[in-house]
């Protein structure tokens, strides 16, 4: 009987949502206005129902493979039992209906496709997209199979401080790095049940430490050094241009707490940045600028990309930078770079200039074969509005990004499927209850999304209790 | 004790929104239903008679509470002056608006479980954790006061099993602690836990909180005394009239950060009334942000020229803030969005709109109106939304919601289109530099911006640019923006035009040039008088030029 109850009442909220079939008397020759648009998406088989709204204000049904969904005010909320045996197909098809005149008429149906498991967590920050004025910010995961938001940290908790620069080895959620700000300041690093607060700044680096990756070992984390400004355009279709007066590359021992450089990587005649380590651990990849005068500049300032070789034996550097992409010879500036999980594709964010691309609508997502360096836009994924930060999935066939394609000021987390050639697929927007509702009420942007392989679990009182109350340990220069 | 203007401000410090997803979040934290109540009564704080009204009622009503919870008899009435006391000292503790008025009602819950407490007969002490419990949850730590407070009275019946109350209170902080609902344990079990995140809480508003436990000794102790019949309310309303002297004295030890009259300013340009913010600025002495206020009421009014003169002028520092880098403040978001800065006024309005607990309303349409400016209708349209949620704001963003995907609307909208005219054509950043480089920008993108002109020439009148002025006026003189000369203008130009002529022997901006240009022939009698009667009066300044720009320029120090 016990069992039965359960598998009663999902049966009862099944009918509840699913009426019967509806029969249209005439056709739309166009697709249904959708919010948000998830015609002919790749999703992957353990994500949460995506649930969409019609934005028209007619009446409304869904019909999906022979089941009928009413829609409530527009939206089109799947029972969770129907959308677990959806996803056992590799492709749905959907057909939006609409009654107008007393008839129901069919728009064009569209598909969407099943793939493979997705990571079942994403970490973010949430944030206005100011980055100077706040109340609260915190970072936050969310469990990609359900709707489940928690706070990993939340700034209440550290008197309303910035806080950033989360990164996990991996997406491993118990080995993580993030920064926190202004008072308590200082780099936390969790391992396990670890935790320990770093003092960063030395007296051989400009700046406390910054864009961190780990190595695949967990043994070091690259980091950029960053005199970092932002300033408010007063013109144009870009708002803000965030800007280094001037950056390098450092590596951090995570058990020595010491950090290193090659001269490579750190000069005044270059800027370096956001730097990532292979899969394998042997190069350390980077952006890097040749030096202009800040910020009369900014817009002669552009990226590109490069590699060094990295000794984790020995915490040394190759003698020389190779150049993968010299971005600047083509007139355009790359960031963010991010190497699949099989070392076969990196990722990166092509932009006229700078290198802080999330502000700037011309930034695109592009592909690179680094067997053959070919590279090519991931056309499927961009849009004509900001397309920018990314990671990969544990497995190398999902992507996460930041996009502000939805009114092109808050950034919003889409996922792309990338195929064996490392071509993208139509991105889906994270899912929620109600899509439409909830986005357009939420007044922060979603920052750094990345793919964790399970849920952050450390205490947040731990957390808390190492930010407030330890005076933190001071990294040394090797 | 009480300014209304900062009461009223506190309106601007958030946005009560009827919206399931606000309303859930506010109420499911520690001490959730405390917020959430204080915010749904500071919605109404946009009339300032509303808000003291409110507060006093509120006050009054937390007297009656404890009244009602210390009296034995009905008789007791002579100890109701002790319970004014505590008020008497809170509503000082919220002269300063970093307090947060989720104090009031965080109190106004525990003694509702105080007078509820007073009046249970059996299984008190199950009722009095669990009492504690629920007022912890609801509260914060008021729910302490509601621990102590009950403590005492039952001390009083010798109920000494009442002090587990204090522990139960204790333990809820400690578990909102160590569950990270709060930062600090000191933030979980004090005053603290109902100020500002980002500053250390004055001591003096502990007072309240030690004088709420005292005064529900002091009435106890009194009903000891019933028997004397002049003694009791005697003394007790002896006590709270000695009390309202320190109590005052609190209130203006925790006086604002903000100077009180910024709450006034702020009030009238919330609230669009330019001819109040006037009569506010004329009634305090001048200093710069009562001048930019007074200025910024001149500009709206369309004044900002014809009466700039008319006022006490000590140079640009009282037109526009001088500050560098995008700051948080309201005061720079209105002045640049007056002079047609709309990107500046944007940058600053948005840090400002997420600097406050809530979202502060008036930043928030004013990024909606840029927004709509811009054309960014799907940014414009979740502001606006937003806004409509907010009851006292709702019918200002419906109507503001007929612009949306409308250029034509916008366009033909006076202040949206002037504004969306008005974006600069030249790249570059906004607040980076010289202020008036940034307005004429704004001008030379849209010459007709009469505000931003206005702005322009008050700026280097003030700063004694005759120069300047003169070239505006060379360049824009019977345009759209500048169809007529007002007088203090008329004065500098021809104040330059004697000088280069005395000085330089330059007689291209000569009495023709002037004429030409909009100078009246009154000004040039005038002028003659005033350099006739200067030469006569040795240095002096001569009478009944006082607000001519002739005496700015010659005997004005800025």
């Amino acid at each position: 009987m016990r069992k039965l109850i359960p598998i009663l009442l999902s049966g009862v909220l099944l009918l509840s949502s699913c009426s019967g079939n509806i029969h249209p008397s005439g056709t739309i020759g166009s697709l249904p206005p959708l919010e948000p648009d998830y015609s002919f998406v790749t999703v992957p088989r353990n994500i949460a129902p995506l649930n969409f709204s019609y934005t028209g204000s007619e009446e409304c049904a869904l019909q999906v493979e022979g089941h009928t969904l009413r829609g409530r005010e527009g939206l089109f909320s799947f029972p969770l039992r129907l959308w677990k045996e959806l996803m056992t197909r590799d492709q749905v098809e959907m057909t939006v209906l609409v009654r107008q005149e007393g008839e129901w008429k069919a728009f064009q149906p569209f598909t969407i496709t099943v793939k493979e498991d997705i990571d079942p967590y994403i970490s973010y920050r949430l944030i206005p997209p100011g980055y100077q004025g706040w109340q609260k910010m915190g970072i936050y995961q969310r469990d990609l199979t359900s709707y489940k938001q928690s706070a990993i940290l939340s700034n209440d908790l550290t008197d309303g401080n910035c806080m950033n620069c989360h990164t996990t080895l991996g997406g491993d959620p118990s080995k993580s790095v993030f920064h926190v700000r202004a008072a308590h300041g200082g780099t936390i690093l969790t391992d396990g049940s670890s935790i320990e607060k770093l003092n960063t700044r030395t007296d051989s680096t400009i700046s406390a430490l910054v864009y961190p990756y780990w190595h695949p070992s967990g043994d070091y984390i690259a980091f950029s050094v960053n005199k970092t400004l932002q300033s408010f355009y007063n013109h144009g279709e870009d708002r803000i241009e965030v800007y280094d007066m001037a950056s390098d590359v450092v590596v951090y021992d995570v058990h020595g707490k010491e950090i290193a450089w090659s001269p490579l990587t750190k000069g005044k005649d270059h800027f370096e940045t956001f730097p990532t380590f292979s899969p394998d651990g042997q190069w350390l990849y980077f952006c890097s600028a040749r030096a202009v005068e800040m910020p009369k500049d900014f817009k002669q300032v552009r990226y590109g990309l490069y590699r060094i070789a990295f000794n984790a034996r020995d915490m040394s550097f190759g003698d020389r930078l190779e150049c993968l992409y010299d971005a600047p010879a083509e007139g355009y500036s790359v960031s963010f770079p991010r190497i699949s999980p099989d070392g076969r594709f990196l990722c990166f964010t092509r932009h006229g200039y700078g290198n802080f691309s999330i502000w700037h609508k011309d930034a695109d997502l592009w592909m690179m074969d680094l067997e053959t360096l070919e590279k090519w836009p991931l056309e499927a994924a961009n849009s004509p509005e900001t397309d920018s930060f990314h990671s990969w999935s544990g497995n190398g066939r999902w992507m996460v990004f930041s996009s502000r394609r939805g009114d092109g000021l808050y950034t919003r987390p889409y996922f792309t499927y990338i195929d064996e050639e490392g071509k993208a697929s139509k991105p889906f927007l994270l899912p929620q209850k109600n899509p439409g509702a909830y986005y357009k009420r939420l007044m922060d942007s979603y920052n750094l999304p990345a793919f964790l392989k399970g849920p952050m679990k450390m205490s947040k009182h731990r957390i808390v209790s190492e930010i407030r109350e330890s005076s933190g340990v001071d990294v040394q220069v090797k | 004790m009480m300014d209304r203007f900062a009461l009223a401000f506190r309106e601007q410090q958030q946005l009560f929104l009827l919206d399931k997803t606000y309303l859930v979040q506010s109420l499911f934290t520690v001490g959730g239903v405390a917020t959430l109540s204080g915010r749904f009564l500071v919605q109404f704080f946009w009339n300032p008679a509303f808000a003291v009204l409110i507060t006093l009622a509120l006050l009054g009503l937390g007297a009656w509470l404890l009244w009602f919870s210390v009296r034995e008899t009905r008789a007791d009435w002579p100890v109701l002056p002790l319970c004014l006391i505590p008020f008497a000292f809170l509503s000082a503790s919220l002269s300063e608006n970093a307090m947060h008025y989720s104090v009031l009602t965080a109190w106004l819950l525990a003694l509702g479980a105080l007078c509820g407490y007073s009046r249970i007969r059996s299984h008190r002490l199950a009722w009095g954790i669990l009492l504690t419990m629920a007022t912890y949850l609801a509260a914060g730590p008021a729910a302490l006061l509601f621990a102590v407070c009950a403590a005492v009275l039952d001390f009083f019946r010798k109920e000494w099993a009442s002090a587990l109350y204090i522990l139960a209170a204790l333990a809820c902080g400690l578990g909102a602690w160590l569950l990270a609902w709060t930062p600090t344990l000191g933030r979980a079990l004090t005053p603290s836990f109902y100020y500002d995140l980002d500053a250390p809480m004055p001591v003096a508003h502990w007072i309240p909180w030690m004088v709420l436990p005292l005064s529900v000794a002091a009435c106890r102790a009194a009903q000891k005394l019933q028997g004397k019949r002049f003694l009791v309310p005697g003394g007790c309303t002896a006590v709270f009239l000695l009390a309202l002297l320190p109590a005052f004295r609190m209130a203006q030890n925790t006086e604002d950060r903000q100077p009180g009259i910024t709450y006034e300013y702020e009030y009238y340009v919330a609230n669009e009334d330019w001819d109040g913010l006037l009569k506010a600025c004329r009634s305090h002495e001048w200093i710069p942000h009562t001048a930019q206020y007074l200025n910024l009421a001149l500009s709206w009014k369309g004044q900002l020229l014809t009466d700039l003169l008319k006022y006490d002028q000590r140079g640009p520092t009282g037109l526009m803030m001088m500050s560098e880098g995008r700051g948080v403040e309201t005061t720079q978001a209105h002045i640049m969005f007056a002079m047609g800065n709309m990107a500046a006024a944007q940058d600053v309005a948005f840090n400002t709109l997420n600097s406050t607990e809530g979202f502060c309303p008036t930043m928030l349409k004013m990024n909606a109106q840029v927004e709509l400016m811009r054309g960014t209708y799907a940014v414009a349209d979740k502001y606006l939304s937003l806004l409509e949620k907010a009851p006292h704001y709702r019918r200002w963003a419906r109507e503001q919601k007929r612009f949306l995907y409308n250029d034509r609307a916008v366009e033909e909208d006076s202040l949206l289109g002037n504004g969306r005219r008005s974006w600069p054509v030249m790249d570059g950043f906004a607040m980076f530099g010289n202020p008036l480089e940034e307005i004429m920008r704004v001008i030379d993108a849209n010459p007709s911006d009469k505000r931003a002109l206005e702005y322009a020439l008050a700026y280097m009148l003030l700063a004694k640019d005759i120069k300047g002025v003169t070239g505006v006026v060379d360049r824009y003189y019977g345009k759209p923006g500048l169809p007529s000369l007002p007088v203090s203008v008329q004065e500098a130009v021809l104040f330059y035009s004697e000088y280069t002529r005395n000085i330089g022997g330059n007689n291209n901006l000569g009495p023709d040039w002037c004429a030409a240009h909009g100078v009246a022939e009154g000004t040039f009698r005038r002028f003659q008088t005033f350099q006739e009667e200067s030469l006569k009066s040795g240095g002096k300044a001569p009478k009944g030029y006082n607000s001519s720009y002739w005496y700015y320029l010659v005997y004005k120090e800025i």
